[in-house]
């Protein structure tokens, strides 16, 4: 009994020792709610990027306490915008690395481009600019970006409906490169307006896409643009497996079809992602089975078809598309 | 559409079975409980240009049955499943309805010598590796406003401090004639998080105890509880353990008039990423010793201890809170003219089932400064010492009184070196009149206030703290006649002062300090007349007025007015 007691004594005189008045976790409050000062000035590394050889842009700057800030870079020709956001004391390396990509399109361009930082509840705001030397390269397998126009390999059909336009454009609204696929039209007795099959033998001799075995390192990625008050269009890309080999993908007997179906129902350009193994089989729109063998075999697809629908009620619709590529995670433009 | 047809073949299927094994003179018994909730709601918003963009006035509610079959096909193996069918009012022809299995588990003894379960788990070890403390709870509440908080414990599988959880459980124990009495061990293995196969592994929480009993006065325990990644089921390769270590024991004995016992828990915490800096890898420890002396004669207990809860101390199973403040209300969810997000209130706290987790967090749960900010994640707050004396009267007239104090203080400061100050003083009371008059009727009042504070001075004004909580319930239930009651009750909360909340990022380090403060006032008057046909049904109608008030306008003011309608009966 008394060795229990001297037990607990023992216990709560080590612990009870325990101080720690010196330090402190966390950020200093005393920094945090003290005025803003710019201890650094706000600069980049370098005047003229080269992304294309993997270089990176970095911005630095620092500050007398952790802040919330926002650095926007807007190409002066394309007038792309990237926006990299933080809160830290500093911003280097770690978190201000700019590799190209773009976050609201068009994508970048060879042009000079200034980049802001605007600090929370501070008025200041600080700019500093340099050069796209080269542009970013994504890796992956691109579908289709239209820059060389149509391959003759594609197989295209569009409707005799009015106001019909399945073409490559070129204008100022051009996301990517310099040209763009536009989808336009009114079929009234149909959804479907216009299809473009993409079979794997466009892009060589082999029968199917040269993609990764895995289906969750494989995806599928593209630029859609929706056209403000129009009729809401569908995109729907089927997937078709040759599961056997034969060169001919049979979606009756033994072939796998999955399908990805987006209501374009926002305004301007949006990046759509998916990962391969998200793709689900549809009939209708609705979910269906697979007549294959229900396995994601990216290695396996022999085509892909872009389908362009409306309800046909309700009369024009019209959308682009762009850059259509695969690669081995979510593609940052 | 088609998972309903599924549901009612699986539901045909388990009567078919009921058939079949009651032919075969096996043991099925139906289990469960019904309940219809009938709402009618109407908000009323204090801005100064008139809201007139909420929809203020709306009724609801549903009706759901749980059906457990329980079925013993023999002596050894037990198996229970549930399934709920939920029907919206306003739903028809099926539109509204839903089916779902709420519970399945199987358990069984192998060997006659280890018992084991599989399926759904109500789980629980010590209060230092795995155990809910509803930190936030208003204990003692007035009986009119347990009736919906009954129903949150429920949907959530609350009972006894328990976390639902989906696993393996199993345990089994050794007798001995000399030396000791018995030792028992229990291991426990349930999975947190499925692995999405790139950014999230497989994230499992596994446990044990191995409990010596010497006799009936002392008796030693050895926890673990462990969160683990399993690695290779993701591509990402950032693994995360949390893994606790306590050692819990109590001595008993009785010494003339005074049953007396001292009971503790120390332990040691491990937090870590494989890839995260030097700086996320948390290490530290924790004591916990209460004495209780228990003077039988006069009904009375008392107790005091010592707690002192590393500021690096993590042990997830012990730290996730039942309340989720980030949880979006799904009641009058938006409200003003800019349709902002109504702020939670008292409603939300006692009656709103969406706020509520079923299952523990991996990340730091948020905490409400204004609710409880002395012991957010229970006597497992890390980063408290200090002591606490405890009071208990129960008198066999129906007389009951409990009071707690605690006195707390940091050990490491948060943002500066100055330490903040804790209190926390509960006193809550009861009293069944009828029986102190000798009356057959139940005439019960109850009532509680609890008062909490968190003070610091700082090196400079500007990191000084000075909040403090109250909060007061009391209610009075009155049978009038057999089975006929009157019910009435007001629960109050108010917060007044200054706190700096800190944000934590995933490795749970404090990186920024919001500076917050408040004026909050908040209320809630009931009153009710509820039949009970037996102790398992009851028809309830229940009006409730709730007020929220903001001092300082952060939020604009509102109150909502309910009338419900609930039926509830367990079979």
């Amino acid at each position: 009994m008394k060795k229990y007691f001297f037990l607990v004594f023992i216990t709560l005189s080590l612990t009870a020792c325990r101080k720690e008045k010196d330090t402190y976790e966390g950020v200093s409050i005393q920094e945090l709610y003290s005025d803003f000062l710019l201890l650094d000035n706000f600069k980049v590394d370098k005047d003229s990027v080269d992304f294309a050889n993997g270089e990176n842009a970095t911005f630095s700057a620092k500050f007398n306490k952790p802040v919330n800030w926002t650095i926007t870079i807007t190409g002066q020709t394309s007038k792309a915008r990237k926006i990299i956001t933080g809160q830290s004391k500093t911003i280097d390396i770690s978190n201000g690395k700019w590799n190209g990509s773009t976050t609201d399109f068009p994508m970048f361009t060879k042009e000079h481009c200034v980049a802001l930082l605007k600090i929370e509840n501070v008025v200041d705001s600080f700019t500093v600019s340099t050069n796209i030397k080269t542009l970013k390269v994504n890796p992956g397998f691109v579908i289709a970006d239209f820059e060389n126009g149509f391959n003759p390999a594609w197989t295209k059909f569009v409707q005799s409906g009015a106001n019909m336009d399945f073409n490559i454009k070129s204008d100022s609204l051009c996301p990517q490169g310099a040209k763009y696929l536009k989808m336009a039209g009114t079929v009234n007795w149909d959804y479907l307006i216009g299809l473009i099959d993409f079979p794997a033998t466009a892009y060589g001799t082999a029968k199917t896409f040269p993609l990764n075995t895995n289906p969750d390192n494989v995806y599928f990625n593209c630029l859609i643009y929706g056209v403000p008050n129009t009729n809401e269009s569908i995109i729907l890309f089927q997937f078709k497996e040759d599961e056997d080999g034969n060169g001919t993908y049979n979606n009756a007997t033994t072939d796998d079809q999955y399908d990805y179906q987006i209501t374009v129902n926002w305004s301007g350009w949006k990046l759509i992602s998916i990962k391969y193994s998200d793709l689900v089989s549809l009939s209708n729109g609705q979910p269906t089975t697979p007549h294959g063998n229900s396995i994601h075999n990216p290695n396996k697809l022999a085509k892909i078809s872009m389908l362009h629908l409306a309800n046909p009620s309700n009369g024009f619709a019209s959308s682009k598309l762009d850059y259509i590529i695969f690669t081995d995670a979510p593609l940052e433009p | 559409m088609m998972n309903l047809k599924r549901s009612f073949a699986l539901l045909a299927s388990v009567f078919i079975l009921n058939s079949a094994v009651a032919q075969q003179q096996r043991m099925v018994d139906f289990v469960g409980g019904a309940r219809s909730i009938m709402t009618n709601n109407q908000l009323l918003v204090r801005d100064s240009l008139a809201d007139t963009s909420t929809v203020k006035r709306n009724t609801g509610g549903y009706a759901l049955i749980d059906l457990g079959v329980n079925i013993r096909p023999n002596s050894t193996t037990e198996i229970l499943g549930t399934f709920r069918i939920r029907n919206n009012y306003g739903g028809f022809w099926g539109a509204g309805v839903t089916v779902d299995v709420r519970e399945l588990w199987l358990k069984g003894i192998i060997g006659n010598i280890v018992r084991y379960q599989v399926g759904d788990l109500n789980l629980k070890q010590t209060p230092f590796t795995f155990y809910n403390h509803h930190a936030d709870r208003f204990d003692s509440l007035p009986s009119i406003f347990s009736l919906q908080n009954d129903i949150v414990r429920y949907e959530h599988f609350y009972s006894n401090n328990t976390w639902r959880s989906q696993g393996a459980n199993v345990n089994f124990g050794f007798s001995f004639s000399r030396g000791l009495e018995e030792i028992n061990f229990n291991a426990y293995t349930t999975r947190l998080k499925a692995s999405n196969f790139s950014t999230i592994p497989d994230r499992l929480f596994s446990g044990a105890t191995v409990n010596v009993v010497q006799s009936n006065h002392f008796e030693i325990n050895y926890n673990l509880a462990t969160v683990f990644d399993v690695k290779g089921t993701a591509t990402a390769t950032n693994n995360f353990h949390n893994t606790v270590n306590t050692f819990n024991t109590s001595y008993g004995a009785t010494i003339g008039a005074f049953d007396w016992k001292i009971s503790g828990e120390a332990g040691e915490s491990n937090y870590a990423y494989s890839e995260a800096p030097d700086t996320a890898d948390l290490i530290d420890y924790f004591i916990y010793v209460k004495g209780e002396i228990n003077w039988k004669a006069k009904h009375l207990s008392i107790n005091g201890g010592y707690l002192n809860v590393g500021p690096d101390f993590r042990s997830i199973g012990a730290q996730s809170k039942d309340v989720n403040y980030s949880a979006l209300t799904n009641y009058y969810e938006r409200y003003t003219n800019s349709q902002s997000l109504r702020p939670y209130s008292l409603y939300d706290l006692l009656n709103n089932d969406a706020i509520y987790n079923t299952e523990i967090s991996t990340e730091t749960a948020h905490i409400d400064a204004s609710v409880n900010n002395v012991m957010p994640y229970g006597i497992a707050t890390f980063n408290r010492v200090g002591g606490f004396v405890g009071l208990n009267y129960s008198h066999p007239n129906g007389f009951y009184i409990t009071a707690t104090h605690f006195k707390l203080n940091e050990i490491r400061g948060q943002g500066t070196t100055s330490l903040k100050d804790f209190t926390s003083t509960e006193l809550n009371a009861c009293v069944e009149v009828n029986k102190f008059l000798n009356l057959k009727n139940t005439i019960k009042v109850q009532g509680g206030s609890t008062y909490m504070t968190s003070v610091r001075i700082g090196n400079i004004s500007l990191e000084d703290v000075d909040l403090k909580t109250t909060k007061h319930q009391v209610g009075a239930e009155v049978e009038v006649s057999k089975g006929l009651d009157l019910l009435f009750g007001i629960v109050s909360l108010s917060s007044k002062g200054n706190e700096f909340i800190a944000e934590r990022n995933i490795y749970t380090v404090a990186d920024y300090f919001n500076k917050v403060e408040y004026k909050l006032n908040q209320s809630i008057t009931a009153y009710g007349i509820r039949y009970r046909f037996d102790s398992k049904i009851y028809i309830c109608g229940l009006f409730q007025h709730t007020k929220y008030a903001d001092g300082f306008h952060t939020n604009v003011d509102y109150a909502v007015d309910q009338f419900s309608l609930i039926y509830n009966m367990t079979f």
